[in-house]
């Protein structure tokens, strides 16, 4: 059974291995490996035996074939309605077709399974909003990402990806020394402007312990920073644990479920050894589905919840603007046309639609809010979620899916788009550089800190003499 | 031949479709994962049957559900092929009053003219969804065999029926062709993908369950799905 020196059936367990594997740029000796790469059908097979259980089995056997999923696939739409991307089509192709012939496979239907799994969806889960027997094919999609991840056909970066919480417990290398450090610093560089402003580290029986994106201190710190700002206005009582930190899951992405079992039990750990009142995750959709939709069924907790209410950014900043912890100048709000990027991880699935309504009946000037169309829980997904944004072989096809949220932008006229979810966010990023359609986007947390009104006694000190 | 085909047949074809229903109902709820499908309805009983209750009715109901409201005309035909095959049997004059007959109940029935105008409807919406898997591509590609059969076996019994009680003389060749067509039909429901008679409300409950607690349901927002 040959395998490669990269790309194999083990999953990435060492940082050496990850290092190894992070030095074949672009994945090109990775994706050469792949074409000799051999599938295990006993293992495949006995896999499916355990975990493909009756109601997946169900949805392939009763699919009645109508296509009603067609025009709910925005990929479908996208691609001049291509009859291989019907959803239906493109699990019955992939997973269908593994089931009906007990694993019997071969390297080329994986590879090409491969590319279905993440290049033809997104698991934004709309076709199961639009199926008469509620076939939800994102599920199977993510199930079918297992078997293949299982077998070492996954995409470079997620094989990484994965590799980065198996061995850091991050989707990127942040160790816990490295956090604590970002936390120290970005709280301390605020001082000039925010005295007394901190981001307490382990603090126990906080009111809120705050979990974030890796890529947050990694790349865009000030993101914490802002956090702890409006944190600091709020008058919280909050904190970060040392470990746990990381709410993000490319193992889901990546279909590796033993390390987003790992992931998750890490971040459980922090919220039962801290014992906050509550948890609130930053502005991630796919970080919101792993942590806290999935995330307790992972982990095989009983009641299928986390171990203390766990909460997305958006809840936190409605309750906040509604019970006046938050106040915005009126004066500041946003007087421009913007629209709201409904997010398919928390809107679709978790049901925040209307709370985030709450927040932009704050921000934004009456009259100035476009909606998408379609939009709230029936929204397209951004063109980029479910691991597709990051994947290098698979970027034209992402930008070619970028059309649809084009498209729905450009038809609201805004100039101005909200995207709380770090995929929305680069996925509109990346349609702005690709078709420069002249818009702006941004998270909450920069748009409330431009327009909150901050309490005297917060100002800093020689502010106050100068006046 | 046609006392059999009535009796001990008849019997058996019920009794065929009641266990091998009642079968795949246990084997689905028995093979579930307890870790990852069955969570929800045993921790919120109350969320749990509201969505469920909540997905069927929906969908059961003519443009009830957002799908059959953007498909206006494939949900008409929908409706119009399943009340042909379930509503119009079971209150069949004719059909009644074998019951009455034999067991000496009965319950009201559909006018004559009503019932055959539902089922010519049937038919021709029958005939549509067929048509309509050739002419879509995006339907024909997803086609197979299996799904042209299961319409034939459903089909079958309404057209020799129609057939059947427009024509003179009480034992005649299509009243027998209604009798075996309508035997085969209950005998493949279990067996065939037509097994979605108990299996719909199956699937339709567990991602109304989904939804409806471990999916936004917990958050009050009457969405259906």
């Amino acid at each position: 059974m040959p395998e490669g020196i990269y790309c194999n059936k083990q999953p990435v367990t060492t940082e050496e291995a990850l290092k190894a594997l992070l030095s074949d740029t672009r994945g090109t000796k990775y994706y050469a490996e792949m074409q000799e790469l051999e599938v295990d059908r006993e293992k495949l097979w006995a896999t499916i035996q355990k975990t493909f259980k009756s109601r997946m089995q169900t949805w392939l056997d009763v699919c009645a074939r109508c296509g009603l999923c067609a025009d709910s696939c925005f990929l479908y739409l996208v691609n001049d309605r291509n009859p291989e991307q019907v959803p239906s089509y493109k699990i019955q192709s992939t997973l269908g077709e593994m089931v009906r012939r007990k694993g019997d496979v071969d390297g080329a239907f994986m590879r090409h399974a491969m590319e279905v799994a993440w290049s033809r969806c997104t698991c934004c889960n709309r076709c199961a909003q639009f199926c008469p027997h509620g076939i939800d094919i994102g599920v199977m999609m993510g199930y079918t990402r297992g078997l293949l991840y299982s077998q070492g056909f996954v995409p470079w970066e997620l094989k990484i990806g994965a590799g980065m919480h198996r061995v850091y417990r991050a989707q990127m290398d942040v160790t816990t020394e490295d956090w604590v450090e970002t936390c120290e610093w970005m709280a301390e560089e605020q001082q000039d402007d925010w005295p007394g402003l901190e981001i307490p580290i382990d603090k126990e029986d906080a009111d809120i312990m705050y979990t974030c994106n890796a890529r947050e201190p990694k790349h865009y710190p000030e993101d914490l920073a802002e956090a702890a700002i409006l944190f600091h206005i709020a008058g919280e009582n909050w904190t970060v644990p040392s470990e746990g930190w990381e709410q993000t899951s490319l193992s889901m992405f990546a279909g590796d479920w033993e390390a987003c079992k790992l992931q998750v039990q890490n971040v459980y750990a922090a919220i039962e050894r801290l014992r906050p009142k509550r948890v609130i995750g930053t502005e991630c959709g796919h970080a919101h589905r792993a942590t806290v939709v999935e995330g307790p069924y992972w982990a095989g907790r009983p009641d299928g919840q986390t171990p203390a209410p766990y909460i997305h950014y958006v809840q936190w900043v409605a309750e906040a603007l509604r019970e006046g912890k938050l106040k915005i100048d009126p004066a500041k709000r946003i007087r421009q046309p913007v629209t709201y990027q409904d997010s398919c991880n928390y809107i679709r699935n978790w049901g925040l639609a209307e709370t985030a309504r709450e927040i932009l009946s704050y921000i934004v000037e009456p009259g100035y809010l476009v909606e998408m169309t379609p939009n709230k829980e029936y929204n397209y997904c951004c063109g980029g979620g479910g691991g597709f944004n990051g994947i290098g072989k698979f970027r034209p096809m992402r930008n070619k899916a970028l059309l649809t949220k084009r498209d729905q932008i450009l038809a609201t006229g805004a100039k101005l788009v909200i995207a709380p979810c770090h995929n929305c966010w680069d996925a509109i990023r990346d349609l702005e550089e690709e078709y420069h359609i002249h818009i702006d986007w941004s998270f909450l947390k920069p748009l409330l800190l431009k327009m909150v009104i901050v309490p005297e006694h917060l100002k800093p000190k020689d502010e106050e003499d100068e006046e | 031949m046609y006392a059999f085909l009535t009796g001990p047949m008849l019997w058996l074809s019920f009794a065929i479709f009641v266990i091998g229903c009642a079968w795949r109902v246990v084997k689905y709820v028995k093979g579930l994962s307890w870790q990852l499908d069955r969570v929800p309805y045993g921790y919120y009983r109350e969320l749990a049957v509201k969505g469920a209750l909540k997905s069927i009715l929906h969908w059961i109901t003519p443009y009830g559900s957002r799908s059959w409201r953007v498909k206006p005309l494939y949900a008409a035909a929908f409706f119009l092929l399943h009340i042909g095959l379930v509503i119009v049997p079971l209150f069949l004059f004719a059909h009644v009053m074998i019951v009455s007959e034999r067991f000496g109940i009965s319950w009201p029935t559909l006018p004559a003219g009503l019932a055959d105008a539902l089922t010519i409807l049937a038919i021709a919406a029958g005939a549509f969804i067929l048509l309509r898997r050739f002419a879509l591509p995006e339907v024909r590609i997803i086609t197979t065999a299996h799904d042209l059969w299961i319409m034939a076996i459903s089909l079958a019994p309404l057209v020799t029926g129609f057939v059947a009680a427009h024509q003179a003389g009480e034992h005649n060749g299509w009243l027998l062709a209604h009798i075996i067509t309508g035997e085969i039909w209950l005998i493949a429901i279990p067996f065939t993908k037509l097994s979605h008679v108990v299996l719909f409300f199956c699937s339709r409950a567990q991602i109304g369950v989904d939804f409806g607690v471990k999916r936004g349901g917990q958050r009050g927002r009457g969405i259906v799905w």
